[in-house]
């Protein structure tokens, strides 16, 4: 009986993995150009929304400070992954030696840049030792553009160029599906009902007999560690990094994402990145204007940020749980639902 | 000595404005926990009304500071209105977050109707020219501006300390529950409280114009973070409180640029939060007592 049920769960394992990989090849060899490039940040939309939904959602520390986090990761691995004679010639870099003549390939400097992001996201837990609710909040509001203004101050505003295109379909996706099920993993162990608890009462889970500082650093860690590499592989997609572009409107539309899809459930930040990259990627060509049947519109720059802040308020005011509350949808919730009809 | 002074002095101008916009900030903070990160796109609105009458209709100025308060005014209250008011009472970070919504809304409508340009800003002909001071330049619109909010400043204190308004104000900030068990009209305070937060905001935007010569869309940005601090420094709901920190803040800012290397002057933006970190940390209530005062 024992074996009957592991060797069950090793053939589910197994099916899950080849239809992903069987969908993954499907995607690469069907789409191409545009589509291939938003299924790709569909997918770091993804990864961004769950990672920020650990802190936001789960322990209940409200960050928009995760601009900076995904800043000090992508800087770090694109020091490793620009090719030398860039480094040396056209940027200019002024680094150590040993970091400007070595380049390395992409997953050991993802794990650099991973790690290098952790260690930024464990100096978050210092303002939630001492800062509760929206004071927190201000403080990564903070935090944020401290990390703007220092990365702008070591290598000019400009910040660096001629990145080489690493990102693909397999590299995000693979993340991606890692970041939910490990995700996932957490929030049914006694780990993730640790930082639930500890988004519902600090006070009453320490009653509990939960560490509060620990699960504090384990919640940051976990989610710098997933944004910094959302924020590696973003940079190796649209292969430039501009300081500027960290700042509080990056934070505002993932935050848009897990307010929307509702705050504390994997299942709601997938549909918020979806809601969201449908609205700030398909819809953008409307923004440089067109010709409509011999009327021309003309190009209205940040329509897409005022229709998803419109967006934002009108969730927030008639639905503030979001689309999903605190809920799941998985393969119990269908049967569930199922059986609940037939009776 | 005389460069510490000069340094002083030109900062009173960006000073007056965080002053000005940190009184409005800390008395729709203290009354009703909101944390209003609008205020600065209330702000750009009043800049870019008095830019209209004054550079594209070229009316007095007189007129522009009118129609500034006014645009503010409007703009402040249909933001109360239609975002804050329906989710009031449901905690910081929903309020926090609603805020953030509204001022990309204000501001990417801005940038969408007109662009994200500098616009010149024409300043009336009194307000050209200098005073010498021994070897200190003022500039005229300088102390114009800082005299006002001197004014201002006398104005508002008075409103709330003495006047039915003021008090009422008060108490609302202690207890709102029991103010209106009390029989108040707490929502006639509010509103009340807003057109004065939003009158401030305009007559900033103003002041700004005449004191950078330019306004664009993005301008509530750096205004409304200096501003938020300085009304923790000042201790959340203290109008006084709020305006000394504005101008210790400006005035911080502008000296620790200038004792900084040069190649270091683009550090500027840190210093604001160095100081807020730090009062969090070692005074968490602020420099002046709380509450509306």
């Amino acid at each position: 009986m024992e074996y009957m049920k592991r060797s069950n769960f090793i053939i589910k394992y197994v099916a899950g993995i080849s239809v992903i990989i069987f969908i993954l090849f499907l995607m690469e060899r069907l789409l191409s150009g545009f589509w291939l490039t938003l299924f790709m940040l569909f997918g770091i939309n993804i990864i961004l929304a769950i990672s920020l939904n650990i802190t936001n959602g789960w322990i209940g520390f409200f960050s928009v400070g995760h601009g900076g986090i995904m800043l000090a990761g992508a800087y770090a691995a694109a020091f490793f992954t620009l090719p030398v004679f860039f480094k040396e010639g056209i940027l200019d870099l002024k680094l150590p030696s040993f970091i400007l003549h070595t380049q390395l390939a992409f997953l050991p400097a993802l794990l650099i840049g991973g790690i290098v992001g952790t260690v930024v996201g464990i100096i978050l837990v210092l303002p939630a030792l001492r800062l509760r609710g929206f004071y927190f909040c201000a403080g990564t509001l903070g935090f944020n553009i401290i990390m703007e203004t220092i990365a702008e101050n070591t290598n000019g505003p400009m910040g660096l160029r001629q990145f080489l295109p690493y990102t693909n379909i397999w590299w995000v996706w693979g993340i991606a599906i890692l970041v939910i099920y490990i995700t996932w993993m957490v929030k049914k162990s006694y780990i993730g009902r640790a930082f639930i608890a500890i988004g519902k009462d600090p006070d009453l889970a320490e009653h509990m007999g939960i560490n509060l500082l620990k699960y504090k650093l384990y919640a940051f860690g976990l989610s710098a560690f997933f944004t910094a590499l959302g924020g590696i592989l973003w940079v190796h997609l649209i292969l430039n990094l501009f300081p500027k572009a960290f700042n509080l409107i990056l934070v505002f539309e993932v935050v848009a994402m897990i307010v929307i899809g509702g705050m504390g459930s994997i299942t709601g930040s997938i549909i918020g990145a979806a809601i969201i990259t449908f609205f700030s990627d398909i819809l953008a060509p409307i923004e440089e204007g067109f010709s409509l049947f011999g009327f021309n519109v003309p190009s209205m720059l940040g329509l897409m940020t005022v229709l998803i802040g419109v967006l934002l308020v009108v969730i927030l005011i008639k639905k503030p749980d979001g689309i999903m509350g605190e809920k799941e949808i998985s393969l119990g919730f269908f049967k569930k639902f199922l059986r609940t009809k037939q009776t | 000595m005389n460069y510490l002074l000069q340094q002083i002095i030109n900062s009173l101008g960006f000073g007056s404005i965080v002053a000005l916009l940190a009184a409005g900030y800390t008395m729709t903070f203290g009354l009703i926990g909101l944390v209003n990160f609008a205020h600065g796109e209330v702000f750009m609105v009043g800049a870019f009304t008095a830019y209209f009458i004054l550079t594209i209709l070229k009316l007095p100025f007189w007129l522009a500071i009118l129609m500034a308060l006014v645009g503010s005014i409007i703009i402040g209250l249909l933001v109360e209105r239609l975002a804050f008011k329906p989710v009031r009472g449901s905690g910081m970070i929903t309020l926090f977050i609603i805020g953030l919504g509204v001022s990309q809304i204000l501001r990417n409508s801005t940038v969408m109707l007109f662009d994200a340009r500098l616009k010149g800003f024409t300043v009336s002909g009194f307000l050209k020219g200098v005073y010498m001071l021994g070897e200190v330049i003022i500039f005229k619109k300088t102390l114009f501006i800082f005299l006002t909010v001197l004014a201002i400043c006398i104005i508002l204190v008075y409103l709330i300390k003495n006047t039915k308004v003021g008090i009422a104000m008060r108490s609302i900030s202690y207890d709102t529950q029991m103010a209106q068990s009390l029989g108040m009209n707490t929502e006639r305070v509010i509103i009340i409280t807003f057109i004065i937060s939003s009158a401030l905001a305009g007559f900033a935007a103003v002041s700004w114009g005449y004191i950078y010569g330019s306004v664009h869309a993005a301008m509530g940005v750096h205004a409304v973070v200096n501003a938020f601090v300085a009304s923790v420094i000042g201790g959340v709901g203290n109008v006084l409180g709020a305006v000394v920190a504005g101008y210790i803040i400006a005035i911080g800012g502008n000296l620790f640029i200038a004792f900084l290397p040069p190649d270091l002057v683009g550090l500027r933006p840190l210093f604001v939060w160095i100081v807020f970190f730090i009062i969090l940390i070692f005074k968490p209530s602020g420099l002046f007592r709380a509450n509306i005062k």
